[in-house]
């Protein structure tokens, strides 16, 4: 009976006029209440003696619509309540206050119908069974998810040549790069077909050519089955590249919820300019000062803050002026924007 | 509703055990290391026991072979919890404490089960063979051969023991939930579970009232052994039978509150 329903479900998504919102989280609040521990062994004796607590808000009063199709990234320095909406999304925690609705189900009531209509990926964490070969956890998710052979033949060739797994289905998981080994688990966590994938760090310590084959690869299947894709994520390429949206969320408190460009252009008023020098000598700190501020020069490495107009100008006068070996121009990091707005705020007008 | 659950509980089990198959062919050596093992065990255990005997005739009442048959009975338990427990429920200590967890619970499929039962260690099944050969040995040194009704009340008592000593790891693991920092929980088994390695009746009255009702060490091998050798009624397999039951549906419970408090859902 179980494996009707997925069909269903894509049929669904091949209609969004029909399809309602498919995530609504309103108000949302989770307290976890954390014992408190003094350093030392005095600390220790008394929390085990007579512990006391505390309230740690993880997130505060966040509330948001996902409408089907979107690609919507979380961002958010580390503990900034990120990972614990996700989970609440997923439903592997309870809100402490606060209505979900996924997928037409609340999450934790939802049992296993709602979890056959979701994806979760773990960046730092694998489904994967170590000794063997990928295809054995694609046999796995097969029959736990029930998925009838012809399907299951038809997604996985989708998948591996989507992912260009052919060359790693049939060796051991051990074997395989880090890279070829976070494709493998979207592969096993998506053979279900879910309308409704949620991606946590799924980029996570992967080089830059495979952080970008995860990015094509989840544009691509978006576009194909219209899926929606809710991500966290530390990198502003795995944003840029992929998300129309972003909520920004710092100390559990939603603070942005809008298009990603206008927080940038709004926001990122500067760019970064990174430096390698080239061997000679003469370059001093003051003489770099007169191009932008300069947050770090350890010779020959060398970071200028600059106005982001001003970029493209001030990178050729250094080129001009100085040996420069190597010369990159980046977005300040997304730790550095947020920090931004947080401080100064951002208006949910343009949102 | 009633034959959809197992039927779908059997696929994925049979999907896990093909892995588990698959990955432990890849290691053959482990097959020899494990037969070694148990002999070395089984010859330790019998010469304990030899040093016991040469002190006094009887341990709780029970003379040499009977003791031999319970130990035969307690490394076939071994190779359950060997094979089963200990690589499958036995790690979710370390899951929970890592959130690895997180992905079962993601997954339509029922986590105790899941959990529980995802993985065999093919190999460690030798010990439930050697085990059950050790205590027919004994059986045969002591002159007796059980009637059918004994085997079948024996075969009960030995299944209602698989579940208890399941029933006790399901416990114990549980406490990760509680305790996260907890990082080897299986450790608190093979200390309560040595107590199971003698007959209930050789242990003063508080312990034996300990492992019959409190920590039911007592029906994992007194109750099966007892059963083998003539000792108990057969019709006690049907009260060891209720007790797993009665543990099993606690541990349920338990384990039930366990998820709850993980996910936030309560205090």
């Amino acid at each position: 009976m179980c494996f009707r329903r997925a069909p269903t479900a894509s049929l669904r998504l091949n209609s969004p006029p029909h399809m309602p919102t498919i995530v609504t989280a309103e108000r949302l609040s989770k307290t976890f209440r954390v014992k408190v521990r003094d350093p030392g062994l005095k600390g220790a004796l008394a929390a085990l003696l007579r512990p006391r607590y505390r309230d740690v808000h993880a997130v505060r009063d966040v509330t948001f619509r996902i409408e089907p199709g979107e690609i919507v990234a979380f961002l958010g320095p580390n503990g900034a309540g990120k990972t614990t909406t996700l989970k609440m999304l997923t439903g592997l925690l309870y809100p402490t206050t606060g209505r979900v609705e996924v997928a037409g189900f609340v999450p934790w009531t939802g049992g296993r119908d709602f979890k056959r209509r979701i994806a979760l990926v773990l960046g730092n964490r694998q489904q994967l069974v170590w000794d063997l070969p990928p295809e054995e956890t694609f046999l796995l998710n097969r029959a736990i998810y029930d998925i009838a052979e012809p399907a299951y033949r038809e997604r996985l060739v989708e998948l591996v040549d989507l992912l260009e797994l052919r060359d790693v289905l049939d060796k051991p998981v051990r074997q395989l790069s880090l890279g070829e080994r976070m494709k493998c688990e979207l592969a096993a966590a998506l053979l279900h077909h879910p309308p409704l994938l949620f991606l946590d760090e799924p980029t996570l310590g992967l080089d830059v050519t495979a952080q970008e084959a995860i990015r094509r690869f989840l544009s691509q299947y978006r576009e194909r089955h219209g899926a929606t894709v809710l991500l966290t994520s530390h990198y502003m390429q795995d944003v840029t590249a992929l998300a129309s949206r972003v909520l920004i969320i710092n100390r559990g408190r939603l603070l942005y919820d809008g298009a990603l460009d206008a927080l940038v252009t709004r926001m990122a008023r500067i760019k970064r300019i990174e430096l390698v020098l080239g061997p000679g000598d003469g370059v001093t700190a003051e003489a770099l000062a007169t191009f932008g501020t300069v947050k770090s020069f350890h010779f020959p490495n060398a970071v200028l803050e600059v106005r982001r107009e001003e970029a493209a100008a001030t990178s050729a006068r250094l080129l001009a002026a100085l040996p420069v070996a190597d010369l990159s121009i980046e977005d300040p990091p997304i730790e550095d924007v947020i920090r931004q707005a947080f401080a100064h705020g951002v208006g949910q007008d343009d949102a | 509703m009633m034959f959809r659950v197992p039927t779908a509980a059997f696929r994925v089990l049979r999907a896990l055990w093909r892995i588990n198959v698959a990955e432990e062919l890849q290691y053959r050596a482990n097959f020899v290391a494990s037969l070694l093992g148990t002999l070395f065990w089984i010859v330790t255990a019998l010469l304990t026991l030899a040093v016991f005997f040469r002190h006094t005739t009887r341990l709780g009442d029970w003379d040499y072979w009977e003791v031999v048959v319970l130990l035969g009975v307690f490394n076939t338990l071994t190779g359950v919890i060997e094979a089963v427990l200990r690589p499958g429920i036995g790690r979710l200590a370390g899951e929970v404490k890592s959130g690895g967890l997180d992905l079962v619970l993601a997954k339509p499929v029922d986590a105790q089960g899941f959990v529980s039962f995802r993985r065999l260690d093919v190999w460690r099944f030798t010990d439930v063979v050697l085990g059950l050969t050790l205590a027919g040995y004994a059986l045969y040194r002591l002159g007796r051969v059980p009637s059918f009704v004994q085997l079948a009340a024996f075969a009960l008592a030995l299944a209602a023991a698989v579940v208890v000593v399941y029933a006790l790891w399901v416990a114990l693991m549980s406490l990760a939930f509680w305790f996260v920092s907890v990082e080897n929980l299986s450790v608190l088994f093979d200390a309560l579970y040595e107590g199971a390695r003698y007959p209930v009746s050789a242990y003063p009255g508080v312990l034996r009232f300990v492992f019959v009702y409190l920590i039911p060490i007592a029906w994992t091998t007194t109750i099966p052994a007892s059963a083998l050798t003539g000792r108990l009624e057969p019709g006690f397999a049907l009260v060891a039978a209720a007790v797993a039951g009665v543990v099993f549906a606690l541990t349920r419970l338990l384990w039930r509150s366990a998820l709850k408090r993980y996910s936030g859902a309560s205090g």
